[in-house]
């Protein structure tokens, strides 16, 4: 599973449209290379961080909040889960990171 | 969902009628909805190696008799009979026409949710299977299979006829909401790369035609599927060429499709004025008047906005009032569309609608406020699920703050 984080607002904000439409046509490459190869599983990509509720427990009981709003950059954005190697999963992330300058997490899915 | 092969689209079309047959004789919506599909996949097997069977309708109609009689084989002996018995009578015919409608209105029943409407309609009226269905709407075949399946258990008690008079008329509205949502499901993909998903579009405009032989004489059945024509026959522009959104103001008008406009004028015409108006007949004139422009500045915004205050006043909302902005602003200039806008800011259904943001963006930047506007396209694209649309929005934020 191959994780990438941050907001709109993190990743976007001064960046110039050429940069915008070159990072969409990065992605966009990308994952077509991944379903072209058969190596994707499956990928979502998250509505921004922003619009987020929170479910947490209060006084006893489950209450729904807006948010988080502070450590977007720590919130999930999108994924890919691919069947391949370690190697692989890495030089995928490598070539978003390569262009975004974001980080991206890699970890394997547990067997069941 | 490929239409290739005319023996598919003829499956398609005896799929509700085959349906509609065996409830009629076995009364078990659920297990029929089974073996009519276990029908359909044997035909789509054999049909095309053998060819299409001199009556296909009969044909499948045994087909699904059999695998019904497979499937009750383990029941009690006694009802094993009871089926052989009805199995053999296949001189029962019935009018394909009145059973379909039945259907249609069986599958939108008011005690299923909205997604489980709209599968149970593609799968029983549509004749889609459980993967061609699953794979519009996004989602794992199981997740399908089982929503379809709860669906069928939550209406088995349900009767198999047309509801009485007084019912009608909402349960006809609900049939045209899912019709209605099927078509803007597949016009604008709630989530999902793909602006555009064409199958359900297509699929919705064939029900809703199907809808309108039946009930001709239903003015809102003539207005959703003219409002489902109008809008469709702009698909091919809505898009770029690298799958961009292109707005309605800048669309190349002549990769308009020009029947399908025909057709939807000729219903909104022929349709206009026969009986009580609605907001589907009010919705296809408004895209009938965008059609027949020959140029986004021709667009005759005076009538539009006419048509828009009717519609207010009969179906209110804030969607309609967001699209009575944009009319005001083109009448009346930008500030004007602004003022409109700003009575839905404290409106909890629109606190989430990403629309509202990024029409509040494009008069801002009419309007000459950049900074303001830039602002707004950015929120806007933080709260749609649409990625096309964030893509759209985030380039239109930074070509304004940062361009």
């Amino acid at each position: 599973m191959i994780m990438m984080f941050g907001g709109l607002g993190a990743a976007l904000e001064n960046r110039t449209p050429d940069w915008i439409t070159g990072m969409q046509e990065h992605m966009m490459k990308l994952d077509q290379e991944l379903r072209d190869s058969g190596e994707l599983v499956a990928s979502s990509k998250l509505v921004d961080p922003s619009q987020a509720k929170t479910v947490r427990f209060q006084n006893g009981a489950p209450v729904p909040t807006d948010g988080p709003f502070a450590e977007i950059k720590e919130s999930l954005a999108g994924y890919w889960i691919i069947d391949a190697t370690e190697e692989r999963a890495l030089e995928v992330a490598a070539r978003v990171v390569e262009y975004t300058e974001f980080p991206m997490e890699v970890r394997q899915v547990m067997h069941l | 969902m490929s239409t290739d092969g005319r023996w598919e689209d003829l499956l398609r079309v005896l799929a509700p009628q085959v349906l509609a047959t065996l409830v009629h004789r076995y009364a078990r919506f659920d297990v029929c909805e089974d073996a009519v599909q276990e029908a359909l996949a044997d035909a789509s097997r054999q049909w095309p190696v053998e060819g299409v069977p001199d009556n296909p309708r009969a044909w499948l109609v045994t087909a699904a008799s059999r695998s019904l009689v497979d499937a009750w084989r383990s029941d009690s002996a006694r009802r094993r009979r009871e089926v052989m018995v009805a199995a053999l009578d296949t001189s029962a015919e019935v009018s394909g026409h009145d059973d379909t409608l039945v259907l249609l209105f069986l599958c939108c029943h008011p005690d299923l949710t909205p997604p489980s409407q709209l599968a149970l309609t593609l799968r029983a009226v549509g004749g889609l299977t459980t993967a061609e269905i699953a794979a519009a709407f996004l989602v794992p075949e199981t997740t399908m299979a089982q929503r379809i399946s709860r669906a069928k258990q939550r209406i088995r008690g349900a009767r198999f006829a047309l509801p009485s008079a007084q019912e009608r008329p909402e349960r006809l509205n609900v049939v045209l909401h899912v019709l209605y949502l099927m078509f803007t499901e597949g016009h604008t993909a709630s989530s999902g790369p793909d602006l555009g998903r064409a199958d359900l579009t297509a699929e919705a405009i064939r029900l809703t035609r199907l809808l309108h032989r039946l009930l001709p004489g239903e003015c809102e059945v003539a207005g959703l599927l003219a409002l489902m024509l109008l809008t469709d026959a702009r698909r091919a522009a809505r898009t770029d060429e690298a799958g961009a959104i292109v707005p309605l103001a800048e669309q190349r008008r002549n990769r308009w499709d020009a029947t399908m406009i025909a057709e939807g004028v000729a219903l909104v015409e022929r349709t206009l004025g026969t009986g009580p108006i609605g907001p589907y007949q009010l919705q296809a004139a408004i895209a009938a008047v965008h059609d027949e422009a020959a140029t986004a500045q021709e667009t005759d915004w005076p009538q539009i906005l006419a048509l828009y205050d009717v519609l207010a006043q009969i179906a209110p909302g804030p969607v309609v009032t967001l699209s009575r902005a944009v009319a005001v602003a083109e009448v009346h200039g930008p500030r004007a569309g602004l003022a409109v806008l700003g009575t839905l800011d404290g409106d909890d259904r629109m606190a989430h609608n990403h629309r509202l943001e990024a029409v509040r963006a494009h008069l801002l930047e009419r309007a000459g406020d950049v900074i303001a506007a830039g602002q707004a396209y950015s929120r806007a694209a933080r709260m749609t699920a649409s990625l096309p649309e964030q893509r759209y929005l985030t380039l239109r934020a930074a070509r304004i703050l940062n361009g």
